[in-house]
């Protein structure tokens, strides 16, 4: 049962390398590996959380002139692989794949970037521009939304005052 | 031929790959005393640490030291955690523990292994490696990283663990049982490891308390401390173990102390997964962080870490300033050095698991 060192030598030489053949070969990449940072500009509402937390400041949101959105940027070589933005993001909008291959020539070096664009939402009453609200954000703050959240929640704070106002004078009314 | 001179050992290669300059005055091949110089990696962190928020400084902490690269989050949040009297949920508490443990098992077989490849014992250094190797995947697996596996976060831990992965982490745990053991019986009993790590480097147990050693340092020699027992932080109270202690006093003796201390992780991370309840892992959602001061400490690899943090009710921290074992430890290297043979320096410079990096920060 007790080894000696010529057992070891004897196992190794039966088991041969213990190395992955990278690069001629796959290499141990688990799924939940924390690797190139990823961005669904769909979920994001632009809250800017993860930019705070963000232990190597790579990410930068940057306002577009005409108020259509953010510009929405990660550093991959300013990245710390963390996974402080992924833990903090309230719509999961931000999440750490398990792709670690960041190898890349000197030039390309501005290059290493994620980049998405994150579009405001217009409000449908007066087109006013406005942080996008995705589901997720609501089933987080609200659980399951209820049929007249559902009915304002895309409008812009004005037109939402004024509907909620509507809606809650119709209730005194019945 | 006795005459006394004085060598230069170090910056580079004493043990570990990091710098530290020893001043030898030698007397044939027999050290007299040693005047040590420090301060080679020193990067300024405690004042980058008032220039990021308390989130960035979770990351920045974790980078002050691979090894220990758990332990210093972890108390790092712990000290902001009692400023601001944060409550972790259970089953983070036993999250956060089952992190430390596998990290202290990952370092105290590193440690041993460069042990041996000190003494020139290449093949079981590189056994110990392979050993090591199934932790370092298990990291990878689990919390997504070999070294900085970025498990804490203040409130709580940042990971969970589902079905599939406990079922890993216990079929991972069993079969490190069999390798372990046996590789502790090898290093016990091969006699070339014997006759080159026993009775070299002598820490007296009354010197290990004078000097106010740590760790399995202390430990090797007897002395009965660990943070885990005299003041249990996370799950620590609710687990048993045993404090391993050594009655050599030497290398051998502080090797033996760190193999036996892998059994009692191996067990505490089986009954964490036994008693963890169901639950949330962090705190949520985090309160203000009022102004204030506090000390936390923790049983790193290497010993005792203490975290002292003060707070004046921004993001930011007013001071941040820690205190790392080989601090202590390395004044213990003039006890053990003393009289010692000049090859064995290194051998002894290593038994102390000394991190720069930390120290220096
Ligand atoms: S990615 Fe998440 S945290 Fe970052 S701005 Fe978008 S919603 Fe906020
Ligand atoms: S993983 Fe960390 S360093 Fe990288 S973008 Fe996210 S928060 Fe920033």
């Amino acid at each position: 049962m007790v080894l000696s060192i010529f057992k070891v030598l004897w196992n190794n030489l039966k088991q041969g390398p213990s190395t992955d053949p990278f690069p001629f070969g796959e290499t141990f990449t688990p799924a939940r590996l924390r690797g190139k940072v990823a961005v669904d500009p769909e979920a994001c509402v632009g809250c800017g959380v993860c930019a705070t937390v963000c232990a190597g400041n790579a990410i930068k949101h940057v306002e577009r002139g005409d108020g259509s959105g953010k510009d929405f940027y990660v550093w991959h070589n300013t990245c710390t692989f963390c996974g402080l933005c992924q833990h903090y993001c309230p719509t999961d909008a931000i999440r750490l794949t398990n792709n670690w291959s960041t190898a890349h020539r000197n030039e390309d070096k501005y290059k290493m970037k994620e980049h998405e664009f994150v579009a405001y939402a217009r409000c449908p009453q007066c087109d006013q521009a406005m942080p996008n609200m995705p589901h997720a954000m609501l089933d987080h703050i609200y659980g399951a939304p209820t049929e007249e959240l559902e009915a304002i929640y895309k409008l812009c704070p004005e037109c939402r005052r004024q509907k909620a106002a509507q809606q809650f004078g119709a209730q005194i009314h019945d | 031929m006795s005459n006394t001179y004085t060598i230069p050992v170090g910056p580079l290669h004493v043990a570990l790959e990091e710098p530290m300059y020893f001043q030898v005055d030698v007397k044939g091949e027999v050290v007299q005393s040693i005047e040590m110089f420090a301060g080679h990696s020193h990067r300024g962190m405690e004042s980058l640490a008032l220039e990021r928020n308390f989130f960035q400084n979770i990351v920045l902490t974790e980078r002050v030291c691979s090894l220990c690269s758990n332990n210093h989050p972890l108390t790092y949040c712990m000290a902001l955690e009692n400023i601001a009297q944060i409550q972790v949920p259970e089953r983070g508490q036993y999250l956060r523990v089952i992190a430390d443990e596998v990290k202290r098992i990952a370092s105290h077989m590193f440690n041993v292994g460069i042990g041996l490849h000190v003494i020139g014992f290449n093949t079981l250094f590189m056994h110990a490696m392979e050993v090591r190797e199934t932790m370092q995947d298990l990291k990878e697996s689990i919390w997504g990283n070999r070294m900085d596996i970025s498990a804490n976060t203040i409130g709580g831990a940042k990971y969970d663990l589902d079905d599939e992965l406990e079922a890993y982490l216990r079929k991972t745990l069993e079969e490190l049982k069999k390798p372990v053991e046996e590789f502790k019986h090898m290093y016990a009993t091969h006699p070339q490891v014997k006759a080159r790590t026993k009775d070299v480097g002598i820490l007296p147990p009354e010197a290990a308390i004078e000097y106010g050693l740590g760790g399995p340092v202390a430990r090797g020699s007897g002395i009965d401390n660990d943070v885990r027992k005299e003041t249990p932080y996370a799950a620590y109270d609710k687990l048993k173990f045993n404090v391993v202690l050594g009655e050599g006093c030497d290398v051998r003796s502080r090797a033996l102390v760190r193999l036996g201390e892998i059994f009692e992780s191996i067990s505490l991370i089986e009954q964490c997964l036994d008693q963890m309840p169901k639950g949330p892992i962090c705190c949520d959602p985090l309160p203000d962080i009022p102004a204030g001061q506090a000390v936390a400490r923790s049983e790193a690899p290497r010993g005792e870490l203490i975290y002292y943090m003060r707070t004046n009710g921004t993001m930011y921290p007013e001071r941040l300033k820690w205190r790392v074992p080989t601090y202590v430890n390395w004044e213990g290297l003039r006890v053990m050095l003393d009289k010692a043979k000049v090859a064995d320096i290194a051998l002894i410079v290593n038994s102390i698991d000394p991190c720069l990096s930390c120290t220096e920060r």
